[in-house]
């Protein structure tokens, strides 16, 4: 296991030792740990209904209809408007609901009108509304999860074919190499931008949001590990000539088993610095292309979405933009520190000059 | 020496492949000869007759008793800067690219047709026109044209401009195939009796059988007689002599940037009746500004003149009657009610899509879709619902039909007939086999993108499912013309017409080939039939016979009485849910820039479109030194609702 490798150890010790990075790591494990469970704060949907002497948790599963709690409607409950009916009447119904009592989606618009309101701490509005009267906070917690998410996916996507293929160029060399670095050279020259608009042009409309988030994060792996490989190979390159290499291979082991088992944990450094950049690059570009209107489909909460709406009402709502710029860059920092920190930690050199 | 070889080689093939040898720009064409053979060709078409061959019992017409357009406090003079979308791609009014936010500058608005609707009273006044007679019997309209006319260039404008057109409109050096259509449908024969009397004739009979040739432009014989086959490039970014007011010189457009139009001070009607007091400006400056809230900024300093202000958020918001600029009276507020044929903004359903041929679904969907929260929350209650496809067409469009109402009840009660009763645990209605309610609502207006997802979250009440989906203007707009959509949200922008058109829409030739049976019945292997504005794959037997005596009738009376019936059904059919219409147009304006004291015109689409506005220097050095000193001046806000239509809310 890597995790007994003493050398690993003694770097964990040394990440630990850098504080900015380790709480920046603490803070962003904290938060990926609550926008998975972002229902429970973050949601329409009561936490808790005690109805009739049965306790009903909504929150996640299928709906109840508006029958369900007495009501006329056979569509999803209000809980809100239940709470509120629950409140007037004396009976010992009570709901609990979610600290942000609103979904992403929904148009809430108290005076009758959607337009952006100011943060207002009684309607449960703690960062406003945007331009039809949603809730940002709410936005912002899904939008940032999914970009998460998406980074998260696009990382080991793309580290997972330039290892594989950046390895394979670096140990096996020859045409295999040759060919391939002509075919990254080429495919690293195609605009990846145009490339998004033409497929996002094709996909068929009946495909459902998951599918085209999907079909957004291929096209992007597609173009973006070309970058990875150059490193692996050449990472490669150098390790294949050290002892070990020689010694595993006169004991017969395999290209598999050599390239994995023994050059990828030494070449581990190189790869675990770039991680965070990674991570920061793929938020910063799914941001983008929803800035630009050809990321995540009409009306999926995003960071980049906001951005575009706060920068279009900078005058008259300039808390849209803060919250989404504001959230973009406490998530990019913690990352940018997390990776500063991997790659200190992580440095053959004890002592550099870096700091 | 292997290698010297292979190097050549790959340098020939290299050269091969670059820019095939520059054109031969001085090529010399001339088209005389062989427009000259076209007319020959056609002699049914064009014909040549002398003055004595004009019947002499003709009514002649010249709308002088109309009011005058604009006012005569107008002083010429001034610059006025005005935002350009996005910058032309050609100068060319015809052919590929034309067709963009720049054309009603040099041809739209500011060019003269033989006689314009006036835009209160409907009727037509002079424009190249001296006087018009329309012959019923014959199909024919007489025109004289007015001798003193001329080109920008001094070149005198004669019968022969007006034969010109039907060789030019026809060609397929244009590359231009509606035109190519238009002029070949429409018209049947142009006549020349002199170099000043022309009669054009129509096919079909109307009760607007002058519009179809008063509206006609001429175009500068002189001018085009270099087209051939190489017209796009050739005129590419020629400027054409014009009878428009405004001209483009030499060195004032800067590709990508701006271009300035000049006003003729020669120009031919500059002292006419109905166009004097008009195209007041001497300078305009069209820079380009691609994002709408950037305009605003160059507006609020005062660098842009005027700013539509139709959208709530910009007449609420940004420019609130509180703003320091407004509340000083340096920027005025205008609210104009006008009255023409509205865009049919609404649900678009695909009748021809699995599920949406069924009635009662259809049915369902215009319950389940809540235009009036849109109405009354999104666009602040400003706007009107609209009713049917065709409202503001006056006795032509339906005086009682209104667009169901919002009423989940009702959908769910519509889609149970359907065989949906049963909720899914997402709350979408299903079908016993497990069929989902669930279409995909696409559009082309980025714009207008929240509207469709408030309408998808109240659909969801009633338990169907909208999957938004958000395209570029071209790509929507191809979607629909392939017949791709399930339902699409969209509208058509009608020009000023008498009334509407049912053709285009709702007949069945444009749904299918072949849509039906001899017996009426629906053809079984009828296909969709794609690139028509039939956008509902419209087919109804009873409606095709109804359109064609639309189109064969030639009083109002039976079109109106025919109008309605066709309306009707359509509504019955339910496969168009009306959304919304707005009854008028707003703007911001500095106050230098000054408007007749009526603002505009009962059928205008928009504050400019007549160019009756003018600059006051006085007035714009009085209000830069006043906002200098942060001097208040009269706050000035107004609303003009002598057109509207609607009840006030």
């Amino acid at each position: 296991m890597l995790a007994l490798n003493p050398q690993t150890r003694k770097k964990l010790a040394r990440f630990r030792k850098i504080r900015l990075g380790y709480y920046s790591f603490l803070c962003l494990s904290a938060l990926i740990a609550l926008l998975s469970v972002a229902e429970l704060f973050v949601n329409s949907r009561a936490l808790i209904v005690h109805y009739n002497d049965t306790l009903y948790f909504p929150t996640y599963g299928s709906f109840y209809p508006g029958t369900t709690f007495g009501q006329d409607y056979s569509y999803e409950t209000n809980y809100r408007e239940l709470a509120t009916t629950f409140d007037n009447s004396d009976s010992d119904h009570w709901v609990l609901m979610p600290f942000v009592p609103y979904n992403p989606y929904e148009n809430d618009a108290k005076g009758g009108i959607m337009r952006p309101e100011a943060p207002d701490f009684s309607a449960g509005h703690f960062l406003g509304t945007d331009t039809t009267s949603r809730d940002i906070l709410a936005r912002l917690v899904y939008g940032t999860r999914t970009a998460l998410l998406f980074a998260f996916a696009f990382m080991c996507s793309v580290y997972l074919i330039g290892i594989v293929i950046g390895c394979a160029m670096g140990y096996l060399g020859g045409l295999f190499d040759l060919f391939f670095q002509r075919l990254i050279e080429i495919w690293s020259n195609i605009p990846f931008l145009y490339m998004v608009i033409i497929v996002f042009s094709v996909i068929p409309s009946a495909a459902s949001i998951p599918v085209r988030i999907g079909i957004l994060l291929s096209v992007m792996v597609l173009f973006s590990w070309t970058s990875m490989t150059y490193y692996m190979r050449t990472e490669t390159y150098k390790e294949k000539s050290r002892d070990y290499v020689a010694a595993a291979r006169v004991m017969g082991a395999g290209a598999p088993r050599i390239i994995f088992r023994h050059i990828l944990p030494n070449v581990l450094s190189t790869l675990v610095t770039f991680m965070p950049f990674t991570v920061v690059s793929a938020i910063s570009a799914i941001t983008a292309l929803d800035f630009l209107g050809f990321g995540l489909p009409v009306p999926t909460p995003s960071l980049g979405e906001l951005l575009q709406q706060g920068t279009a009402n900078l005058r008259t709502a300039p808390w849209i933009v803060t919250a989404a710029f504001g959230t973009l860059v406490i998530i990019l920092s913690l990352v940018t520190f997390i990776g500063e920190a991997i790659r200190e930690s992580f440095d053959p050199k004890q002592f550099t000059l870096y700091r | 020496m292997k290698l010297k070889l292979y190097l050549a080689l790959a340098l020939l093939i290299l050269a091969a492949c670059g820019d095939s040898p520059p054109q031969e720009q001085s090529r010399i064409i001339d088209n005389t000869e062989e427009v000259q053979q076209y007319y020959k060709d056609h002699p049914d078409f064009f014909s040549f007759k002398t003055l004595n061959d004009v019947p002499s019992n003709l009514d002649w017409e010249d709308g002088a008793d109309l009011p005058e357009v604009g006012s005569s406090n107008a002083v010429k003079g001034g610059m006025e800067t005005v935002r350009l979308a996005d910058f032309p791609r050609t100068l060319r009014t015809v052919g590929p690219d034309s067709n963009g936010g720049f054309r009603p500058w040099i041809l739209d608005y500011t060019s003269m047709a033989l006689a314009h609707r006036h835009p209160n009273q409907l009727d037509y006044f002079p424009g190249l026109a001296n006087r018009w007679a329309v012959d019923q019997d014959a199909k024919t309209v007489y025109v004289e044209l007015d001798p003193n006319a001329t080109w920008s260039d001094g070149v005198p404008i004669t019968a022969d401009d007006y034969l010109f057109i039907f060789w030019f409109f026809r060609t397929q050096y244009i590359t231009a195939p509606w035109y190519n259509n238009w002029y070949e449908s429409q018209y049947t024969n142009i006549t020349r009796y002199s170099d000043h009397m022309i009669s054009i004739s129509i096919p079909e009979l109307k009760p607007d059988t002058d519009s179809k040739v008063l509206e006609l432009r001429p175009l500068p014989r002189h001018f085009y007689s270099e087209v051939g086959d190489d017209f796009i490039e050739r005129y590419q970014w020629r400027f054409a002599p014009t009878t428009a007011a405004y001209l483009l010189k030499e060195g004032d457009l800067k590709k990508g940037r701006s271009i300035k139009l000049t006003r003729n001070a020669d120009w031919w009607a500059k002292d006419k009746k109905h166009w004097r007091y008009r195209f007041n400006i001497d300078r305009v400056n069209l820079i380009v500004i691609r994002d709408t809230p950037k305009v605003f900024e160059a507006f609020k300093r005062g660098d842009i003149d005027q700013f539509g202000l139709n959208l709530s958020e910009y007449w609420y918001e940004k420019l609130p009657n509180t703003d320091a600029d407004v509340e000083n009276g340096y920027i005025h507020k205008k609210w104009f009610f006008n009255e023409r044929p509205r865009p049919p903004y609404g649900l678009w359903i695909n009748t021809d899509r699995p599920l949406l041929n069924e009635k009662s679904v259809r049915l369902g969907i215009q319950h389940a879709t809540h235009w009036q929260l849109v109405i009354d929350q999104f666009f602040r209650g400003d706007y009107d619902r609209l009713n049917t496809a065709n409202d503001g067409y006056g006795p032509f469009s339906h005086p009682t039909l209104s667009a169901r109402p919002f009423n989940v009840e009702a959908a769910m009660k519509h889609f149970a007939d359907a065989g949906f009763v049963e909720r899914g645990d997402d709350g979408i209605l299903m079908r016993e086999d497990g069929t989902r309610l669930a279409f995909t609502v696409s559009s082309g207006y980025e714009s207008m993108k929240d509207i469709l997802t408030i309408l998808k979250e109240e659909a969801l009440k009633a338990g169907i499912e909208f999957r938004v989906e958000v395209l570029d203007g071209t790509a929507g707009w191809k979607k629909v013309q392939e017949k791709q959509h399930d339902i699409h949200f969209s509208a058509f922008g009608y020009s000023l017409e008498l009334y509407p058109r049912f053709w285009e829409t709702y007949h069945s030739s444009n749904a299918y080939d072949k849509a039906f049976l001899e017996d009426g019945s629906v053809n079984p292997e009828r296909k969709s039939k794609t690139q028509t504005n039939n956008l509902e794959s419209f087919a109804v037997f009873e409606m095709d016979s109804l359109i064609d005596q639309y189109r064969q009738a030639s009083d109002s009376e039976t079109m109106i009485k025919l109008a309605h019936t066709m309306s009707e059904l359509h509504h019955d059919e339910a496969s168009f849910v009306p959304g919304f219409y707005s009854g008028f147009f707003r703007l911001g304006h500095w106050r230098w820039i000054q408007y007749p004291a009526d603002f505009s015109f009962k059928h205008a689409s928009g504050p400019s479109q007549y160019f009756v506005h003018w600059i006051d220097q006085d007035i714009k050095a009085e209000t830069l030194n006043a906002r200098a000193d942060n001097l208040p001046l009269t706050k000035t806000i107004e609303i003009y609702d002598q057109y509207r239509t609607a009840p006030s809310p």
